[in-house]
């Protein structure tokens, strides 16, 4: 694994943190880069401990764990992931409740977006309906939540069979954001937090698709088995669930986890 | 096994590969004969996309290319479609990709011809199309089928641009390289084995095909 390689190669520079901690290595979902960075500075002045962050994609980092790559905790985009780590011995969630499911720490929004400079009309449902939409970028629905969520909306709105030669598939959601952003795409069916970035807030609007239109994007999270820092993690974790970060995490697009 | 995919990769690199060497023969034959200092450049240039990770040069050729440019513009008024999500965007995405591909054999073959000949030649009047046909192409033609057979290699495991260019569109964007990394990043490995197993399989079989030809006809020597 590249990863490992590089984390060698810093260590081995020298620059590894010399706190009584080593670093907290998390492994996050590419939907809370936008979202993630503040929160893990806070988290460093409220405890002392430093935490990094690799941004990919939910899939890319389950296989990256499952090769052994040296992360503590893992924020997924979804359950499904998370539960395949646990269920091979890789990751667990010690300490809650079911220590078999992994912790939910927020759920995400799927949103419509178009460019504000857009010919078609503002984004609603109706949108989807409109023959003038002649590319509708979502996230590959075979491994990003946020394309499940998609094509789980489009089917519930009886509309899938009918988008489906005018959809394009994005490998993550910022790719089908940009599929939009760039023009080559009328509109995406993206996240709440890609919308809610200054660079997007600022080029487009989004519409919110109705939660009833598809199963909840639930957000898990699990600690790496092979973790030398189980309590660091832990502590993450736990400020990740505070009433304070899940405020924070509203305001940049998740829903608080409870 | 998608048999789609590998038609679909096939004729990308086919046509990709025609339309390169096409261009790449008389690009090669001036950075070769030409006497200005910015052919320098001109070779600089048409070898960068060597530099760029393929990903990135695919986002630059999906804003270039789009609706927002004049040049985007211009497309959608030849075609009627913007060229991303299209096959045809991705036969001019590859012709970037795999340039170097094409031109850096091609230059080092020309540049190896003895240049008494190219002098005599052009003593007794040859222009230089006739130059590129009577001395380049014959002396050289084991760097066109090294530039050949590159540019089409190249084209078949094109990854980054296709997927930044293309939306996965079975049939018309979906090529071999993307459906292998669907199976992987789906943790389908087996199916991931076996696509690559094929397309291993298909490429050597075809490059020794093409290596005992070029032997059989007059040995390694151009």
């Amino acid at each position: 694994m590249y990863s490992r390689t590089f984390l060698i190669a810093i260590s081995a520079l020298g620059m590894s943190p010399l706190s009584g901690h080593a670093q907290l290595r998390v492994a996050a979902a590419a939907d809370l880069e936008p979202v993630l960075p503040p929160i893990l500075l806070q988290f460093q002045q409220a405890t002392g401990i430093r935490a990094e962050a690799t941004y990919q994609a939910s899939a890319a980092l389950t296989t990256q764990i499952q090769n052994g790559a040296p992360f503590d905790l893992f924020l997924s985009a979804d359950l499904s992931y998370p539960k395949r780590l646990i269920d091979a011995g890789l990751a667990d969630a010690a300490g809650s409740p079911d220590s078999s499911t992994p912790i939910t720490y927020a759920k995400g929004t799927l949103v419509l977006w178009i460019r504000k400079d857009s010919q078609l009309p503002p984004p609603s449902l109706d949108l989807l309906r409109n023959p003038a939409l002649k590319h509708l970028a979502i996230a590959n629905p075979e491994r990003a939540p946020y394309g499940r969520a998609a094509v789980a909306a489009l089917t519930s709105l009886k509309l899938y069979d009918n988008l489906k030669p005018r959809i394009v598939t994005a490998e993550n959601i910022s790719q089908a954001a940009q599929f939009v952003d760039s023009g080559n795409a009328d509109a995406g069916l993206i996240s709440l937090t890609s919308a809610l970035t200054p660079r997007l807030a600022s080029s487009g609007t989004y519409f919110l698709i109705p939660h009833d239109l598809y199963p909840s994007i639930e957000q898990g999270a699990v600690i790496v088995s092979s973790t030398t820092q189980r309590a660091a993690a832990h502590k993450l974790l736990d400020f990740l669930l505070s009433p304070t970060v899940q405020a924070q995490l509203a305001k940049s697009g998740l829903t608080p986890a409870k | 096994m998608d048999w789609q995919a590998l038609t679909l990769t096939l004729r990308l690199a086919s046509i990709t590969t025609v339309i390169l060497l096409m261009l790449s023969v008389p690009l090669a034959a001036l950075l070769v004969l030409g006497r200005s200092r910015w052919l320098a450049f001109l070779e600089a240039i048409a070898t960068l996309p060597l530099v760029l990770p393929p990903t990135v040069l695919g986002f630059f050729l999906l804003v270039l290319l789009g609706p927002r440019t004049a040049i985007g513009r211009a497309i959608i008024v030849l075609l009627g479609h913007p060229l991303a999500f299209s096959f045809s965007g991705l036969v001019v995405g590859s012709i970037v990709y795999s340039l170097p591909f094409a031109v850096q054999p091609l230059v080092a073959g020309f540049g190896a011809v003895d240049m008494a000949l190219v002098d005599a030649a052009r003593l007794l009047g040859a222009g230089p199309a006739r130059v590129v046909f009577t001395l380049f192409i014959p002396l050289a033609k084991r760097s066109l089928l090294a530039a050949g057979i590159l540019t089409f290699l190249h084209t078949v495991g094109e990854f980054g641009v296709v997927l930044m260019l293309g939306g996965d569109i079975p049939g018309s964007t979906r090529t071999l390289s993307i459906l292998l990394y669907n199976q992987v990043e789906n943790f389908d490995y087996a199916a991931a084995a076996r696509t690559a197993a094929i397309l291993l399989t298909l490429s050597i079989a075809a490059l020794a095909a093409i290596y005992i030809g070029s032997r059989s006809r007059g040995g390694r020597r151009a």
